[in-house]
């Protein structure tokens, strides 16, 4: 069942609050997913992830709310706020509603690119959040990043040829500034990266809380990541592998754009909350 | 404020309808507005829901829905064919007029939503006016459109097996459409419009190029690249067609 919320003062933020599917004798242990808003997109999410994730999970027993964070979607901007703290407001708003519809549940904040991000930052300050999935999150470069860099160019013509097309695109692209050029926004273009402290200590607050982290890295993050367990090696956290999930996906691109990649990610994400619902087996990727 | 809501056919809430109440004026027209589908819907979402914040300001009932299978609404794109979302837009005009008390109902269609609104209204009278921002000419072209972008996506690069490139040949844009819905989409020719009073009709067009097969009609170019058929993901914040668009579904017919 799909419910539109109207939350917050004035009921100013709009989200869609997914129910649970089947009923489960532990619903009051399982944790909420909170989607936020990837980029500028609203709460649909692109080529229509976020909607058949949450129906997904709900199928497996979860509560969803899929929500357009101020200035996207349905939801109006929050005059006179930088972004940080403009998504600080909105998420004590989304607290409240979530505590007022469900009970003092547990969260799992999932986001894409500035999603991510959001998840990350909002992770340190609430201790309710016991997980965090994270699309093409921030990375740091280790010390084997740009040895691999090279090694890939010449040992992948694939990846090299592709990457040439897209310089050769870049640079012919005509340099005359159109209309377009001021009215056209890429949804995905802005983000407010955390830095390596909040990283890491968003991660260290997930492992005081007992609960769990998967990251997905695709073709989008090849300018910083490069290796599957970077994110591991970079953070240092103790035990990360025993509740963190790390997988590199390079021949996948940041939005999704093909159902075969979709469907791949769906698969990994319920895999992956299905170990709040089975005892934990391991942790490791 | 927004009032949003589900609705659907046979008292089944299946369509996600966002209705934007008068803040202004005397609420005595009602706007449908019928988005565009594909990349196209989230494309345009920003710029169709300023569209109609800007018309309840100036004093119309103006309601948006997502068409079943397609952005909040319930079902799967391959579960869905097009008499479906002709049904959407019928429902979608009796929920708009059972909410707002109006009489006077007039439609906005974007692309492939022009195809859909002028469908339904070509067995309707009750539509005052159809306002159409770059209508596709026809199902079968806008396929072929989608087809390109699908190429795009496919082409740079990636690393697909046979079998997996195969898949993608039943993506448009990015999306799966089923074969029945891809029949459907080949029937929708250019009677779709010319079935559609020419009084009523009037096109916002941001390219000279693209061809609207219905000669006579209203008609303002505005131009502004949109890029249809180029570019996939960018969002659209086409103010000079928004102006054109206000204007247009603000004049009587």
């Amino acid at each position: 069942m799909e419910e539109p919320l109207q939350l917050g003062e004035g009921g100013r933020l709009f989200g869609i609050l997914t129910s649970p599917s089947i009923p489960r004798s532990n619903a009051q242990d399982l944790p909420v997913f909170v989607f936020l808003s990837a980029g500028l997109l609203h709460r649909v999410g692109p080529y229509r992830l976020y909607v058949r994730l949450a129906r997904e999970l709900a199928q497996m027993g979860f509560s969803l709310l899929r929500v357009d964070l101020a200035g996207r979607g349905d939801s109006p901007p929050r005059p006179g706020l930088t972004n940080q703290q403009s998504v600080a407001a909105d998420f004590a708003e989304i607290l409240v509603v979530l505590e007022s519809r469900l009970g003092r549940l547990p969260l799992v904040l999932a986001g894409l690119c500035s999603g991510a991000d959001n998840a990350i930052r909002l992770t340190l300050k609430e201790p309710r959040v016991v997980g965090m999935v994270l699309l093409d999150p921030i990375c740091f470069l280790d010390r084997g990043f740009r040895l691999r860099v090279v090694v890939a160019r010449y040992t992948n013509p694939a990846r090299h040829i592709a990457w040439l097309k897209r310089r050769f695109k870049a640079l012919t692209r005509p340099s005359g500034k159109t209309q377009e050029d001021d009215t056209s926004v890429d949804p995905l273009t802005f983000r407010n990266y955390p830095t390596r402290e909040q990283l890491r200590a968003a991660f260290e607050s997930i492992r005081e809380r007992e609960g769990q982290v998967l990251s997905i890295f695709t073709s989008y993050a090849l300018g910083y990541y490069n290796k599957k367990g970077q994110l591991g090696r970079v953070l240092g956290v103790n035990g990360y592998q025993q509740f963190c999930t790390e997988l590199f996906w390079p021949h996948v691109d940041h939005t999704y754009r093909l159902e075969l990649h979709r469907r791949r990610l769906i698969e990994a994400i319920k895999t992956w909350a299905g170990d709040y619902i089975r005892p934990r087996m391991s942790g490791t990727d | 404020m927004i009032e949003p809501f589900f609705f659907g056919p046979c008292h089944q809430p299946q369509v996600l309808a966002i209705y934007h109440p008068p803040t202004g004026g005397t609420g005595q027209v009602l706007t449908v507005i019928c988005p565009p589908l594909l990349n196209e819907y989230m494309r345009t979402h920003p710029a169709l829901r300023e569209l109609a914040v800007a018309l309840a300001g100036k004093g119309q009932h103006v309601l948006r829905f997502d068409y079943r299978g397609t952005g909040d609404s319930f079902g799967e794109l391959g579960e869905v064919v097009i008499s479906d979302w002709v049904e959407d837009v019928g429902l979608a005009v009796r929920e708009g007029r059972e909410l707002s008390g109006s009489k006077m109902v007039r439609l906005l269609g974007v692309r492939a939503g022009a195809l859909l609104a002028c469908r339904w209204a070509g067995t309707s009278p009750d539509v005052e006016r159809l306002v159409l921002w770059d209508p596709v000419p026809d199902g079968s072209g806008y396929l072929q459109a989608m087809r390109r972008l699908q190429q795009a996506i496919v082409e740079p690069g990636l690393s697909l097996s046979d079998a997996e490139r195969r898949e993608t040949l039943h993506e448009y844009a990015g999306y799966r459409l089923s074969e029945r819905m891809v029949e459907e989409f080949h029937l929708l020719d250019p009677s779709v419009y010319s079935n559609v009073p020419n009084s009523k009709l009037h096109v916002v067009s941001t390219s000279s190029e693209a061809g609207f097969p219905v000669p006579g009609e209203g008609r303002d170019l505005v131009p502004f690249a949109c890029n249809w058929e180029t570019d996939i993901e960018s969002l659209l914040t086409p103010r000079p067609v928004l102006e054109r668009l206000i204007s247009a579904c603000l004049t009587r017919s």
